[in-house]
């Protein structure tokens, strides 16, 4: 297990140098951040002069070196924008996404599963066929469109529920929430719901999916021969094994909702990473963009790996050699 | 009954007693903006989305007051323009910053000299245009510029005054988050991509402020904006769409709010030797083949107005006598024959796409009604982080870029934008197609050394002329429409400035 473990976190910093020599050369493409740090009404002579005290008249090679030294040492530059560190920007925006994106896959992880469950069990009820669609629709609707809509019915026609933003917030030594408010959660719940609605269609098609084909099973025949409860039987016996495909899914998801609820957070202006990922872009912030992905990729790849670990303990006859 | 009736009316009586002996409320709005703050550093953001948050925290040594954005004493209370090269500023008496420091000529020169550092500074040009800061005493300050610059004091209302003591005392990432300047209002708290919380200045120089608290909330979507107001979270809101527009104006509980806005849509021709645009019969073709009208009705909605030349009506420079070329595609065609182009060329149109009002619609209009007379047109319509480069490095055929000048003189634009390329001056930095005119050229440097305002202004009012008809430099478009949308029935008192800025103080209810 521990030699797995190594060995897929040195796999871990492969990927790592390979996102960020990635990024740097595609951001050398995407446009040139000098021409505005000059100010509109710069000389040529005085746009080369922000372009030296950036460091950006060196050659591509001399940059990346430079910037994987500094990150080696924590350091992720100044951002162009807004001249503070780079990754304190992306820190401070940190616990909104977290929060926002735990809750998305804590209703698609509950709902997702337990339609799922009950869409098997009586694949032809009229309820079933209800959900299905429901579900496909999730699948198929636009995170942006969900928003919106969500925003038109709950926020304007009916107005129970705030269109934007994160409401009331509470600090917590570094970190900020608004999960101790009731106007805080009352923020969350359209942004959560809108962020959740794919996840939660994928989660409940899977468990659909595994949950048919497991049903059919002798041992699960078995047991119902056994006399057990169906509550026995369902969550574990059949449920269990069922739940693996349908964790993992979860786990990687999740690792995407934090690093890419980018639509959700632009929709309803949530504080969080995404929507600062989107002005970045917007205004050529590269220091921002590359720290940001490299984060997102950290977040990635170390939810791949205690998915993995996780992966063995609900499933033993699992071992990493 | 007549007791209950008593016990009744004396609690009423009571509560309005209560009310009545309560303070009362202190005014405060609520608004969302279309643009968020990216520091809290004055000198580090030029744009006019930066400059507006800057304006209620700090103040320039003048102010821009108006619809006709007219300069008037802030920091300063008067100025000279002795020779072609100095400026002097007498200063305020008995102005504190935010922590209670006076403010003196010390605190002047320390901004100014601070503007030409690159680490925190976007204003980069103004600063190094100057050659020397001479304080004669607490309250007079004497610029001397490198060369003569006319329009140096119409920049000083976008210059604003930092605190020495704490600005050198602090950490440099202090300064970025945290504002000490001397104006309007004072900064409560800033949560990023959540909201801006303001106080008034109750010692503000020209008096406390009408309303006491602010709550701005950026909002980039420009649709959840809208549901903020229509929900009623917010009571202004800036930047409306075009596309929203009926929906603001269909809902009884809203109310739109527009201004003519100081910025113009251009198109800009390059006029290389050997191509067809050199020669000024196509020019004018392109000119005439353009319906304005239709793109202002069908693609603008209405909100724009028809543009004969670049500058705007209070802009130095703006030439009252000159009119649009008429909409003729039967000329156009046949001006083109003249020129030896009976059956048209091809072009590459650029243009931004996330940066004017429409403007990729414009561009794609552009290009449909120079097929009509034979022109083909390759639009090549991008992100403006990628665009803006082009323009910079000069090699572009033509395309479509919006412009006003914050310091309402025409002069210091067309050397950006048409004087002929020349790094060394550095004039032309924005001239995208690397038009050169000698005679422009000429006519251009001359101004720059008039002193005298009237004479100045006929000057480039000639320049100006020359630019639009005789050379066509450009082929002038519309000037945009500021739309915004407010509550209704709560009394607020908001007129919109001519450069977007939202200055509080201004506003009341």
């Amino acid at each position: 297990m521990l030699t797995y473990i190594i060995r897929r976190l040195l796999q871990g910093v492969v990927v790592l140098l390979a996102v960020s020599l990635i990024c740097f050369v595609i951001f050398r493409y995407m446009g040139d951040p000098v021409l505005t740090l000059a100010g509109r009404y710069a000389t040529q002579e005085q746009i080369q002069e922000v372009r030296k005290s950036l460091g950006l008249d060196q050659p591509t090679y001399v940059q990346y070196v430079k910037f994987l030294w500094n990150a080696a040492h924590g350091n992720f530059g100044k951002s162009y924008v807004s001249r503070v560190p780079a990754l304190g920007l992306i820190l401070e925006r940190f616990p909104a996404t977290f929060e926002l994106a735990t809750c998305a896959i804590l209703i698609s992880l509950v709902f997702g599963v337990g339609f799922g469950v009950l869409v098997a069990l009586r694949p032809y009820a009229w309820h079933s066929r209800a959900i299905m669609a429901g579900s496909l629709g999730g699948i198929s609707m636009p995170t942006f469109l969900t928003g919106i809509l969500l925003i038109m019915i709950f926020a304007v026609y009916v107005g129970i529920l705030p269109p934007f933003g994160r409401g009331k917030t509470v600090e917590v030594g570094f970190w900020r929430t608004g999960l101790l408010t009731v106007d805080g959660i009352r923020h969350l719940i359209l942004p959560a719901i809108t962020l959740s609605t794919y996840q939660l269609a994928v989660l409940l098609r899977l468990t659909r999916a595994g949950m048919r084909e497991v049903m059919a099973e002798e041992y699960i025949k078995t047991a119902w021969a056994k006399g057990l409860s169906p509550m026995t039987v369902i969550v574990k016996h059949a449920l269990r094994n069922v739940l693996i495909p349908v964790v993992t899914m979860a786990g990687l998801q999740f690792g995407e909702l934090i690093a890419f609820a980018i639509v959700t957070e632009t929709i309803f202006q949530w504080p969080g990473m995404g929507n600062l990922l989107l002005t970045s872009i917007y205004e050529t912030d590269q220091p921002v963009i590359v720290t940001y992905i490299m984060m997102a990729a950290v977040i990635i790849i170390s939810i791949n790996i205690l998915v993995d670990i996780f992966y063995a303990v609900l499933n033993p006859k699992i071992r990493y050699d | 009954m007549m007791k209950k009736l008593a016990w009744m009316a004396a609690i009423a009586l009571m509560m309005v007693a209560l009310v009545a002996a309560g303070p009362a409320a202190a005014k405060s709005l609520v608004l969302a903006v279309d643009d968020s703050p990216r520091m809290m550093n004055p000198h580090g953001d030029d744009s006019d989305a930066g400059l507006s948050y800057m304006a209620n925290f700090f103040d320039g040594l003048l102010q821009r007051k108006g619809e006709a954005g007219k300069l008037t004493p802030a920091l300063a209370v008067k100025w000279e323009h002795p020779d072609a090269l100095s400026w002097k500023f007498y200063l305020r008496k008995g102005v504190k910053f935010h922590n209670d420091n006076p403010f003196t000529a010390a605190d002047v020169k320390f901004s100014f000299e601070r503007l030409g550092n690159p680490e925190v500074s976007e204003f980069l040009n103004t600063g190094k245009q100057i050659a020397s800061i001479d304080v004669i005493d607490d309250y007079t300050v004497v610029f001397k510029t490198k060369e003569p610059i006319p329009w140096f004091a119409n920049n000083m209302h976008q210059v604003f005054i930092m605190d020495k003591e704490s600005t050198e005392a602090r950490d440099p990432g202090d300064v970025m988050i945290k504002p000490i300047g001397t104006g309007a209002y004072k900064l409560e708290e800033w949560v990023k991509g959540s909201y801006v919380r303001l106080t008034a200045n109750e010692d503000y120089w020209e008096g406390a402020p009408p309303i006491k608290n602010v709550e701005i909330r950026p909002i980039t979507e420009a649709s959840t904006r809208f549901a903020a107001l229509a929900s009623g979270k917010v009571e202004i809101v800036t930047g409306i769409p075009v596309e929203l527009y009926e929906p603001v104006l269909k809902n009884p509980k809203l109310e739109v709010v527009s201004r003519p806005a100081r910025r113009s849509i251009f198109l800009a021709l390059g006029n290389k030797t050997g191509s067809p645009m050199a020669d000024i019969r196509v020019r004018k073709a392109m000119y005439m083949a353009i319906n304005e009208d239709e793109i202002i009705e069908k693609i603008m909605r209405g909100h724009a107005a028809p543009a004969a030349q670049i500058p705007d009506v209070p802009t130095v420079g703006y030439n009252p006598d000159l009119t649009r070329l008429p909409y003729d595609p039967a000329m156009a065609k046949k001006l083109l024959a003249e020129a030896g182009y009976p059956d048209g060329f091809t072009v590459t149109l650029t243009g931004p796409n996330d940066r004017y009002v429409q403007d990729e619609k414009i561009c794609e209009a552009v290009a449909k009604y120079l097929a009509k007379i034979g022109i083909k047109v390759n639009l090549d319509v991008k992100p403006k982080s990628i665009f803006f480069p082009e323009v910079a490095e000069g090699t572009l055929e033509f395309y479509l870029i919006g412009w006003f000048d914050g310091t309402y003189d025409m002069g210091r634009t067309y050397f950006k934008l048409a004087h002929s390329r020349d790094a060394d001056q550095g004039f032309g930095g924005l001239n995208g197609t690397n038009y050169s005119n000698a005679a422009l050229d000429k006519l251009l440097e001359s101004t720059a050394k008039i002193i005298d305002p009237d004479k100045r202004s006929q000057t480039l009012q000639r320049l100006n002329k020359m630019a639009m008809e005789d050379l066509i430099v450009w082929i002038p478009l519309h000037y945009q429409e500021d739309l915004y949308a407010i509550q209704k029935g709560k009394g607020i008192k908001f007129d919109p400035r001519p450069d977007r800025w939202m200055v509080f103080k201004e506003i009341d209810r």
